[in-house]
């Protein structure tokens, strides 16, 4: 049907065509070194003034629609690369121990995340690249002004990576950031295993900014964060949970608050110690820890109102007794110390229970027990997480811990 | 035309099974929990079901003329003319459709990837390929899809067994969802996720080449009970480890879930580049498999005796029609409206054709 | 040296094949011997007689006769014309002496009586008379006679029977072919001494006449495929087969591929076991290279020790071998794709350890593996043709200190000099080197796809390379058989190699006539167990009577 030479020329077209795409150059190349390669974020509250800083990048000075933004001061730590050896510190420049100059900490203001991002991408030679972000640090007081701006934006680009973490910081974030404590090479990286161990030690139940992000979704319940604090020898110490009712934080607990946490959902591993005392005497007290829990929760509704049942099951180990005066001998004396737990535990799950509840803060999740157990319920009444936040703070929780008290480690007595 | 009867029956369900698994698997549980939220696994299955239905009258029918593709039957059974109108919708359905699979591809490539490439040169790097590989019989194309069969299911077992361990239970429940079924959503997201699996029509251009033809049916439930299997499987993990609502505010779910998932000891971190390089042949499958049978079925319409001139003659107009919608979010309107309209095309008229072929107790020669 | 061949002649028999006439022999065709001796001794002077090697020895046979003898001296056994030709000639055999005999009783005396040597046959033509000649035989024209004797006297020096240079195996037989067709049809003989074996000989060549060797088992081959390389070796028409390569070019069903689908080896051994899976060899006289048709993709990592030692631990190494072979397809690619489009990949510390080992280097990652890997093929052709001892230093020469070099000078990154060697030694684990080259070359457009569009580029060429593969048929047989189609049989002999108790049939791809290679006798008295004459606890009841 075709002539001869058409073909031909469709032939010679077509390889044109072939060869087109590889011709116009390689769009998305850019080489590891050329990457400035974004370790972690701060973000901070600003005070208007700071505004002189702002350089006229994304918008005219002062012609910004603000409603109700504030001023952020964003700071990233951008990895130095060579000055991160691999092995035993050769290579690159530094050498000689410590992590003396392995980051590059750097800060800009603006009105919005993005904002404040483009001017920081004006001063930074490379192009900004997230892929490996491990810790986002926020203030309290962004916290608590409202997180839809720093969620909407990491959750659009996609270099991020929902296996990130994100923490709240008492005080400035900037502060924290900045912090290069000795242990580690890389100070995100610090934060990052910090977190990690917690969550390995039993100290805090894995919550990367991913499943932060699900949780601040979900209708029947509401998300927490880290709460961390810098401390005089530049390490940071996880103070509690800071707690949230959809994007605005709302308060925070004591770390102890954790272990109750941890206990209500039935988080393993435990790693939390508590004391216990024996009797009324305050010099018979041991120190306990728990080392394993399960947790069950079961909804009901009672009088109209949901009604939830906690029962858990936790295993205990003695760690230290505090005086000679009494011995641990005898397993009356361990039933003694189990029960004295078990109320010691049960007041503490109560507290941080009412806590939430002040705070219209559901952060164990009830909220999806009812969604999906009683669903009925949920359809007819509740439908909404406005409704479900209203309707938290008069619901009853009751919890029934019981304890198995099981070794006392290498000592006899 | 001895040896074009070489496809053996695993062949043949190992083309359906890596034809379906395609593009959609990416924004699927979006568009299950669009429909039923928590009860978005329930509603894949419905839709498979229904997408099985569909299935099953195309192989009755491939059955019933061993011999003969639909553009052939189709004129036995309703007429001459008729016939050949519907075969050249259907033709053009599917070119449209090669050419939306382009499209979803190359945004989703461009969005999170490779986010400074221009579209254009990813859609037709990957329409080149496509045509490139429709050059070749239909024993080569049963061959490529056998080989590709394996490399897709097991990344994608592994990815979504590596994710259960961040599942919960809670998210899916309750099984039905807290929404009603008999929304006008619930119908649209049934229809959608069928949609889907509309690259199954491939088969009755298979059936014709197949080496025993009559065992098309089982060859049809297997291949749909793993690649339906592997949907339900993707709904529940997704929707278990990041719960409905979170899910309604990604655009690719599956790609997240990849993202999130590391191999034990952190050997690798961040699967999802891994995934997407599984993914791209599966895109690649899907769309040679609905270009091919664009080109085949076109040449049979054409009486024309082989099919290679046209693989590259139509290249151009898939082109085309693939640049034509505006916005990522325009293409997804068009891909389910489209999808939905298609669903007349891939059920409806097969199960009328197979209605008429009974009463008029027409039969291809065996 | 492959010259083009000549344009077919307008005569007659130019539609047949026309192997045998040389320019000189032009106007002699179909021509007989006359009986005019002299005449015929000015012919072969005019044709031959400027070759310096050229013997025309004229003597009388009987004492009577004169006759002449033609022979090229340094092709021929000098001894045997001597002794077994000449003396007989010359002399009448004893039984005979006095018996008185004409010119017309002449050839059937000489032949039946006078000459003991074994090869001795009459010839008229005088084209094959010259042939003779040229392939080292001796020709004795009498005067008076029409036919001419043709003896086989035919002495090549060859080399002796060495390791096979190519294939260096640790267990197994140490025999490789040598250039001599006669000597590599023995050795395969005597592995297989069934009379099942057949072995056809051709001519292919104008000029050089090289005999061809096509060899099946009969029986177990199928008769389609050796009558199809028949057709395919029949019609090829050019000057010079000068290596078994040349054939291959031609016989191959597409020539464009970089994949062989005619594989080559230098063992006997190995020949004998592909014919016996119903394969055919084609052997080339001054070639010490067989073919094997068909070929399909497995054949390329698998070894002869995969068959002669344990199964397990033989399989894990072909395990190993098969991700050498992928490893030196996509490891440089990766690489650039990892560094280039996807660092988000790798662990996080790596990442900025990579990017500081970069940090100095002036060139892109693509640019940069570009460099490297043509200078290493550079150095490999290079070690291949230094003398043996210079060659073996270079290479790890070359390797390690250009290489550190290469890195302190600031020009390379320590990782991409790693990985290179890496990917070179991986593609050394490939047992055929023509496949190792395939993939060693395939490497390059995939690293430029990689540089283009990262992961995605590797994953679009790794597709097209998929994809041609699979199209790819070696005589019919679909180049990734048994992997596709699917055949359960033949893939126990795939990534694994499983016992030959479970490899009882001959994989059904190349559709053998006899497909049972192992008799379930034998497989189940496998399973049985075996007898245990020296059992300790038996001697020692023994010794314990002895005892006592």
């Amino acid at each position: 049907m075709f002539a001869a030479r058409t073909a031909k020329t469709i032939k010679l077209l077509l390889v044109i065509f072939m060869v087109v795409p590889v011709l116009t150059g390689c769009w998305d190349r850019l080489e590891i070194e050329e990457r400035a390669v974004v370790l972690g974020i701060s973000v901070d509250l600003e005070k208007p003034e700071a505004a002189k800083e702002e350089s006229d990048v994304s918008h005219l000075r002062g012609a910004f629609p603000v409603p109700h933004q504030r001023l952020l001061r964003v700071a990233v730590q951008i990895a130095l690369p060579g000055r991160i050896p691999l092995g035993p510190g050769e290579g690159g420049g530094g050498g000689g121990g410590g992590s003396e100059g392995t980051v590059w900490v750097i800060d800009v203001v603006g009105h919005t995340l993005d904002d404040a991002l483009m001017n920081l991408q004006q001063q930074v030679s490379g192009r900004i690249f997230f892929g490996h972000l491990r810790v986002i640090v926020v203030s309290e007081a962004f916290a608590r002004h409202g997180m839809q701006n720093l969620n909407d934006y990491l959750r659009r680009n996609p270099e991020v990576r929902r296996m990130a973490w994100m923490m709240i910081s008492k005080g400035s974030a900037l502060e924290v950031m900045k912090a290069a404590p000795e242990l580690e090479r890389v100070p995100s990286l610090y934060l990052m295993s910090t977190l990690d161990n917690a969550v390995r030690l039993g100290k805090f139940p894995v919550n990367y900014v991913g499943m932060f992000w699900s949780n601040t979704s979900k209708k029947g319940q509401e998300a927490f964060l880290p709460y961390v604090e810098i401390h005089k020898e530049q390490n940071i110490q996880v103070k509690g949970m800071a707690i949230f009712k959809n994007d605005n934080m709302v308060g925070s607990t004591m770390p102890f608050d954790i272990a109750s946490y941890m206990v209500v959902k039935g988080i393993n591993p435990a790693g939390y110690r508590g004391f216990v005392p024996i009797g009324s005497n305050p010099e018979q007290t041991v120190t306990i820890y728990a080392t394993s829990r399960k947790s069950s929760i079961k909804a009901s509704i009672r009088n109209g109102k949901p009604y939830f049942k906690v029962s858990v099951f936790t295993e205990i180990n003695m760690e230290e007794k505090i005086s000679e005066q009494f011995s641990v001998n005898s397993s009356e004396v361990l039933k003694e110390i189990e029960d004295n737990n078990r109320r010691a535990l049960t007041k503490a799950c109560e507290n941080l229970i009412e806590k939430t509840q002040k705070a219209q803060s559901d952060i164990f999740g009830f909220g999806e027990y009812v969604r999906a157990k009683l669903p009925n319920y949920w359809n007819k009444k509740v439908i909404t997480k406005e409704a479900w936040q209203k309707m938290y703070q008069d619901v009853d929780v009751e919890i029934a811990i019981s304890t198995r008290m099981r070794r006392v480690g290498m000592k006899a007595k | 035309m001895k040896d074009e009867r070489q496809i053996t029956a695993i062949q043949s369900a190992a083309i359906l099974v890596s034809t379906i698994i395609g593009v959609g698997v990416l924004a699927l549980p979006l568009f299950a929990v669009r429909a039923g939220e928590s009860g978005a696994p329930l509603v894949t299955v419905v839709s498979v079901l229904l997408a099985f239905v569909g299935l099953a009258v195309i192989s009755l029918l491939g059955m019933r003329f061993p011999n003969k593709s639909i553009t052939q039957y189709s004129e036995d059974i309703i007429g001459k003319w008729p016939g050949r109108i519907g075969s050249a919708l259907i033709i053009a359905y599917f070119a449209v459709l090669s050419a939306l699979t382009a499209r979803e591809f190359g945004e989703v490539v461009i969005t999170s990837v490779l986010t400074r490439t221009p579209l254009e040169v990813t859609v037709i790097v990957m329409l080149l390929l496509a045509a490139l590989a429709t050059r070749n019989s239909v024993t080569t194309f049963a061959y490529i899809h056998h080989f590709y069969f394996p490399l897709l299911l097991f990344p994608a077992l592994l990815i979504v067994a590596l994710s259960l361990k961040n599942a919960e239970g809670l998210n899916l429940q309750p099984m039905w969802g807290n929404v009603s079924w008999v929304r006008p959503e619930m119908v649209e997201g049934i229809l959608t996720i069928t949609a889907l699996f509309q690259g199954s029509f491939i088969m009755t251009t298979v059936i014709p080449a197949m080496r025993r033809p009559e065992k098309a049916l089982t060859a049809s439930a297997w291949a749909m009970l793993i690649a339906g299997g592997l949907y339900v499987t993707i709904v529940a993990a997704t929707v278990g480890v990041f719960g409905s609502e979170e899910i309604k505010n990604l655009l690719w779910p599956t790609l997240e879930l990849a993202k999130g998932t590391s191999l034990p000891a952190n050997v690798l971190e961040r699967l999802d580049a891994a995934f997407l390089a599984v993914w791209v042949t599966a895109v690649f499958t899907t769309l040679f498999s609905s270009y091919f049978f664009t080109i085949k079925e076109a040449s049979k319409l054409f009486r024309l005796g082989d099919h290679k001139m046209f693989s590259f003659f139509l290249l151009p107009a898939v082109y085309v029609m693939a640049m034509l919608p505006r916005s990522i979010l325009h293409m997804y309107e068009i891909i389910e409206n489209f999808g939905r309209i298609g669903l007349i095309f891939t059920i409806a008229y097969p199960l009328m054709l197979w209605l008429i072929a009974l009463v008029r107790r027409k039969r291809g020669s065996q | 040296m492959l010259r083009r061949p000549r344009k077919p002649r307008k005569s007659a028999s130019s539609n047949v094949q026309d192997h045998s006439l040389d320019q000189a022999l032009e106007q002699t065709q179909d021509k007989l011997l006359g009986k005019e001796l002299a005449q015929t001794e000015h012919f072969f002077t005019n044709l031959l007689g400027i070759n310096n090697d050229f013997v025309i020895r004229r003597f009388h046979v009987f004492g009577r006769h004169p006759a002449v003898m033609c022979y090229y001296a340094n092709m021929v056994d000098q001894a045997l014309i001597n002794k077994d030709i000449l003396k007989p000639f010359m002399y009448v055999p004893s039984h005979l002496e006095g018996k008185d005999f004409g010119l017309e009783q002449l050839p059937e005396v000489l032949l039946n009586d006078a000459i003991y040597h074994s090869a001795c046959k009459l010839e008229r033509s005088i084209e094959a008379l010259v042939n003779a000649i040229l392939q080292g035989n001796t020709i004795v024209i009498v005067d008076g006679l029409e036919e001419a004797f043709l003896i086989d006297t035919r002495n090549i020096d060859k080399r002796s029977i060495d390791t096979p240079a190519t294939e260096q195996v640790i267990r197994g037989p140490r025999e490789g072919f040598i250039e001599l067709l006669g000597t590599n049809i023995s050795l395969l003989r005597y592995r297989l001494q069934t009379s099942d074996l057949r072995i056809r000989t051709m001519e292919i060549g104008r000029r050089t006449k090289s005999k061809v060797a096509v060899c099946y088992m009969e029986g177990i081959t199928n008769p389609d495929l050796v009558a199809e390389v028949d057709k395919r070796l029949s019609k090829i028409d050019i000057d010079a087969v000068l290596d078994s390569g040349y054939l291959e070019q031609f016989i191959e069903d597409n020539h464009y591929s970089p994949f062989p689908q005619v594989q080559y080896m230098e063992r006997p051994d190995k020949v004998a076991a592909n014919l016996l899976e119903g394969r055919v060899a084609i052997m080339v006289d001054g070639s010490p290279m067989a073919l094997v048709v068909p070929t399909v993709f497995n054949q390329f990592y698998q070894t002869v020790e995969d068959f002669t030692e344990r199964f397990l631990l033989m399989s894990a190494l072909r395990l190993a071998r098969l991700i050498a072979l992928m490893f030196s397809l996509v490891f440089p690619s990766l690489y650039v794709a990892i560094i280039s489009f996807n660092p988000e990949l790798i662990p996080t510390e790596f990442a900025v350890a990579v990017a500081g080992g970069r940090a100095g280097v002036p060139f892109p990652a693509i640019i940069e593996v570009l460099v490297i890997e043509i200078s290493m093929e550079v150095l490999r052709e290079a070690t291949i043709r230094l003398p043996q001892q210079v060659g073996g230093a270079l290479s790890i020469v070359g390797v390690l200190v250009v290489g550190q070099a290469a890195v302190s000078a600031g020009f390379a990154s320590p990782i991409t000099v790693v990985i290179i060697a890496l990917t070179t030694i991986g593609s050394f684990a490939t047992p055929a080197y023509n496949a190792a080259l395939a993939l060693r070359l395939l490497r390059f457009p995939l690293i430029i796809m990689a540089g283009i569009f990262g992961l995605y580029g590797v994953m679009i060429g790794l597709i097209v390379i998929a994809n041609h593969i699979l199209s790819l048929k070696s005589f019919g047989v679909p180049y990734m058989s048994p992997l596709v189609p699917g055949n359960f049989e033949g893939m126990k002999d795939t990534v694994i190699r499983a016992p030959f108790t479970w490899m009882r049939k001959r994989p059904s791809f190349l559709f053998p006539q006899d497909r049972t290679r192992l008799s379930s006798q034998t497989a189940n008295d496998q399973a049985a167990s075996k007898g245990s004459p020296l059992n300790p606890l038996k001697f020692k009841e023994e010794r314990k009577d002895t005892e006592e």
